[in-house]
């Protein structure tokens, strides 16, 4: 058997992703916990308490607000939420473990049965309408706690001989989230990585920041290959432990599927009980090594923890907690396109940040109150975010709503723009120029007052004025004669290099437009 | 030694200083402690100094607790941020507690004096307080005797009369058992009713923490203090305390007792059918009907609790690694070497024992067939008990253990024997429901008269009803022994 014994090769990917929510303490205890924003920071082993250490005669006890963000979690995915719901223990031994126990949820997690549905994307990953989507089925999403660390070499990197415990972590409330095995390639796998940390941001459960591992991706991968001879072969299912980075996911993914036929090749190891492979990633190598050979080497002896009483999730707190589901990015991306006429790719470029689409949505809104009409408004607010703003913002490694700029100011210039008061180069000028004086607040008319004043100062309004544009006429043919006697001789191509010495003359304050009419009275 | 309650009142009218009453039971302890070996710590100094702020307290006007200045021990798997909460074990001998447990809390803030730690089999595992790195309590009624276990140490310091009133715990009879053989009353309260905060789990779903005493009144006492909702325990109810001291004296009107079948076994020794008889017969002279009912369940109640208390256990004693506190071996080779060695040298054989048999209860292949099982006998035990509430019964009326105190070192290595001594005690764990032993008689063993109990069941939550029955059986046996 040989490569060329393989006709095609199917790719087959489900994926679980843990995802340490933000709620101010721990799931079962009163400390502090280091995913909310407040407690990142904190020097090792000060976010621990009696019950996080699991001192003897400690008690878990749950907090309910990690139970209402996995409740929120779940209903964006579709999931139902489960009307009882309990919590097991899961044994085994290891130092950052400190019960010898994890308080996880075995057979009824909070959340389950759920379904997402991804757009088509195009080779880059990208939406494209064109494009087939797919629906992921979601198992199952559970709420559990995080372990501790530990470090193998001191603070500073020196070598030790021992491991140091860092307990800050443990307890820290996880959701782990289990789809189906339905995505079928890399691509939609960290398309769906992305938009599942889209939806925690937009939730406000979690901020989503990968190197501070709140998000873990761990893909199962197979692959079935269709013979020569009509058979289908499933190779046996690997699962990559703990990813952090988008990339990680991708490069992983891939490589296994460029390695799983190789390898059944090699040793003919199918799919099938007991044949369940456990590797680690090495990013700098882009390899992934074994690291448990058989799916079963672990006995956990799950059973319901005696500490925590079942707890009931009735109809009333599970619509008290819908309600604060807001409308999730994708359904924001379908509605620009449809209401704004935005590209699939634009739209979904919107939705992206969390805080970038709430600044966008404030633009669109501020333009609206100026008086343009909202379909217009929310193409002409999406312009100026995508690039303008999104340009500024890549440079400097920020967010666009950190810019410094406000959203009713970027209404305030698309507004001037739109009633032909400013020319394109002015739009950047005065881009720039909110960014240095500063967001001024959200009135859209008292924005629109402090940008037209920036940019009467700096002489950025277009003049229509017939005796000055005369002039700059004048002056350009001057200047260009060769480019006026082309346009004079017909060849209508050269009044561009014409139009460039007018707004050269005029310092950027004439119209575009009117200096092509202006000039072309003139070279008749 | 006085009893609680007179030295709450006369501490809480300053006829005497809580002071001098823990200079009283101190010196108490320090002369019969020897001889029967109930405490782990003695805390004089700890002990003064919590008196001495309770007179302080009132002499500036703040108002007495319902505890003031009562001397109480307290069971050493209860933390306490003073001293060591040991748990007997070799694990634990130097392990300091940072904070103290509700339960301990709640004494002290009723404005009781912590005189010290007791004995106990190791994490509340036995029935005899044998298995202690701090060697065994012994019975003050007869010291060649074991006091019972695991809250032995408990029963022993207030039997012999070091302090008036101790704190237990109970998962299948431990405060019950050694209530019934050193002549006190022992009250284990329905699961839920006390917060076990601060109790060093041995089985969470069966745990609870309750008073051993003198009397009922003195129990009671201390019971509604230990009651109420805890914000640190989701096992604990959010219930109105049960009053029972105050309620103690109205006997229950139309009582009516359920004798289970299951309580003749000839098992029994002699002196413990009799004692039964005994309490039957003067609760029909108050007026009580007495009725026949069957738990059929309860033969299966050791096999369940020896199944579901080992599971528990296994999993709760997993922290127990050597890596943030407790005992850590020297001289191991890697992790896994540390882990083993320090949980061998650390766990006592009946520990190591629990354990290994919990472990083996929840692996793959045999969780249905024991856990499960054992999960739904224990569904049916309860059952069982509703069934004869229901069908009209206040309480439920049967022997604690089915033979007086034995002798020490008789049972130890006979784990079925010392099993059987929890037949009529483990069931009322696995239904969570509330009891107590009261002392109803006694048995002569070799010469030695010894000290038998009776059991009462109550209803869940229900007791105040409990103490008062329990009291009517008291108060009939006061009056017949003044007559």
């Amino acid at each position: 058997m040989s490569y060329a014994d393989i006709v095609s090769v199917t790719l087959v990917v489900g994926l679980e992703v843990h995802v340490e929510l933000a709620t101010r303490t721990k799931v079962f205890a009163s400390a502090p916990n280091p995913a909310n924003p407040a407690f990142h920071d904190a020097e090792p082993n000060t976010l621990i308490d009696e019950v996080v250490i699991g001192l003897p005669g400690a008690l878990p006890v749950l907090s309910r607000s990690a139970v209402e963000m996995s409740m929120m979690v779940g209903m964006a995915l579709g999931c139902r939420i489960a009307p009882l719901t309990k919590w097991d223990r899961k044994s085994y031994f290891y130092p950052d473990l400190p019960k010898g126990y994890q308080i996880s949820q075995y057979d009824l997690p909070v959340c389950f049965d759920g379904a997402v549905r991804l757009p088509g994307l195009d080779e880059k990953g990208n939406p494209d309408s064109s494009r087939e989507g797919a629906t992921i089925g979601i198992i199952r999403a559970h709420l559990e706690e995080d372990a501790g660390k530990l470090l193998h070499e001191s603070p500073g990197g020196r070598a030790i001989d021992f491991s140091i415990a860092d307990y800050n972590r443990a307890g820290a409330p996880l959701l782990e989230i289990v789809t189906q095995p339905d995505f079928t390639s890399a691509k939609q796998v960290v398309f769906f990585a992305k938009m599942l940390r889209n939806i925690c941001r937009f939730l406000g459960v979690s901020e989503g920041v990968m190197q501070k591992g709140h998000m873990r991706f761990e893909p199962n991968i197979n692959t079935h290959l269709t013979l020569a001879d009509g058979r289908v072969i499933k190779t046996p299912i690997v699962e990559i432990k703990n990813l952090n980075s988008f990339r990680a996911v991708e490069a992983a993914i891939e490589h296994e599927l460029a390695e799983q036929p190789r390898r059944w090749i090699e040793d003919r190891r199918v799919m099938g009980k007991g044949m369940k492979v456990t590797r680690g990633w090495d990013d700098h190598r882009g390899v992934s090594y074994v690291q448990r050979e058989k799916e079963d080497a672990h006995d956990y002896r799950y059973f319901p923890d005696p500490d925590l009483p079942p707890l009931t999730i009735d109809e009333a707190w599970r619509e008290r907690v819908r309600e604060r589901v807001p409308e999730l990015p994708m359904a924001r991306a379908e509605r620009y396109a449809k209401d704004y006429g935005l590209g699939a790719k634009e739209a979904a470029a919107l939705v992206e940040e969390r805080d970038d689409c709430f600044f966008y949505e404030r633009a669109t809104e501020a333009l609206a109150t100026l008086g343009t009409m909202r379909s217009v408004a929310g193409k002409l607010a999406a312009n100026l975010v995508l690039q303008s703003g999104a340009k500024r913002a890549n440079e400097r490694g920020v967010m666009v709503s950190e810019l410094g700029i406000g959203a009713a100011e970027v209404a305030a210039i698309a507004r001037l723009r739109e009633e032909g008061q400013i020319g394109n180069q002015a739009v950047e000028t005065l881009f720039d120029g909110m960014i240095e004086s500063g967001a001024g607040g959200d009135d859209a008319a008292a924005a629109l007052a402090r940008v037209r004043k920036l940019a009467e100062e700096r002489g950025l309004l277009i003049v229509r004025d017939d005796a000055s544009m005369e002039r700059w006429c004048d002056e350009a043919i001057a200047a260009q004669s060769a480019a006026a006697a082309d346009v004079r001789a017909g060849k209508q191509a050269a009044i561009g290099r014409l139009i460039g010495a007018v707004m050269t003359a005029s310092g950027g304050k004439a119209d575009a437009k009117a200096a092509r009419e202006a000039l072309l009275k003139k070279l008749k | 030694m006085r009893s609680a309650r007179d030295i709450a009142r006369g501490v809480a009218a300053r006829e005497f200083s809580a002071e001098s009453v823990t200079r009283e039971a101190l010196a108490v302890i320090d002369r019969e402690n020897p001889r029967v070996n109930a405490f782990t710590q003695v805390f004089h100094d700890f002990a003064l100094a919590q008196a001495r702020r309770v007179d302080a307290d009132l002499a500036s006007g703040k108002p007495a607790g319902p505890l003031a200045g009562v001397p109480v021990a307290l069971k050493d798997n209860i933390c306490l941020s003073h001293g060591r909460t040991t748990c007997a074990s070799r694990l634990l001998e130097n392990y300091h507690s940072p904070f103290d447990a509700t339960a301990a809390r709640m004494v002290m803030g009723a404005g009781a004096v912590i005189v010290g730690k007791t004995n106990l089999d190791e994490y509340a595992m036995g029935s005899s307080t044998e298995n202690s790195i701090f060697g065994p309590t012994r019975n003050p009624r007869d010291i060649t005797r074991v006091p019972g276990g695991s809250s032995g140490g408990s029963a022993a310091a207030v039997a012999a009369g070091m302090v008036p009133v101790a704190i237990g715990s109970d998962t299948g009879g431990s405060i019950r058992q050694p209530a019934a053989f050193c002549g006190l009353v022992g009250v284990k309260p329905t699961y839920g009713r006390v917060s076990r905060f601060g109790l060093v789990a041995y089985a969470s779903s069966l745990d609870q923490i309750g008073p051993l005493a003198r009397d009922c009144a003195d129990a009671a006492l201390v019971l509604d203090v230990l009651c109420g909702k805890d914000e640190h325990d989701a096992t604990s109810v959010d219930l109105p305390t049960p009053a029972s001291h105050n309620t103690l004296d109205e006997p229950v009107s139309n009582l009516v007792l359920g004798v289970p079948t299951q309580a003749w076994s000839t098992a029994n020794h002699a002196g413990v059918t009799a004692s039964l008889k005994s309490a039957i017969d003067t609760y029909k002279q108050l007026g009580a009907k007495v009725v026949d009912i069957d738990l059929p369940l309860s033969d299966y109640a050791v096999a369940a609790y020896y199944i579901v208390a080992p599971a528990e256990a296994s999993s709760n004693l997993a922290r127990f690694d050597g890596v943030r506190y407790g005992r850590r071996a020297e001289g191991a080779k890697d992790l896994t070497d540390m882990l083993c060695k320090s949980r061998r040298e650390g766990f006592g054989p009946e520990v190591r024992k629990r354990i290994m048999l919990g472990t083996h209860v929840l692996s793959s292949g045999y969780y249905d067939a024991y856990y499960t099982t054992a999960l739904k006998v224990r569904r049916r035990v309860k059952d069982d008990f509703d069934a004869a509430f229901r069908a009209g019964c206040h309480a439920v009326l049967m022997p604690t253990t089915p033979g007086p105190a034995f002798a020490i070192g008789e049972k130890i290595g006979d784990a079925l024997a010392m099993y059987m001594e929890d037949v009529y005690t483990v069931g009322i764990n696995l239904a969570g429901l509330p009891a107590l032993s009261i002392p109803a008689g006694s048995a002569s063993v070799g010469g030695a008269t010894l000290p038998v109990g009776v059991q009462i069941v109550g209803q869940p939550f229900e007791e105040g009803e409990l103490m008062r029955i329990a009291r009517m059986l008291e108060r009939a046996g006061q009056s017949a022994g003044m007559a």
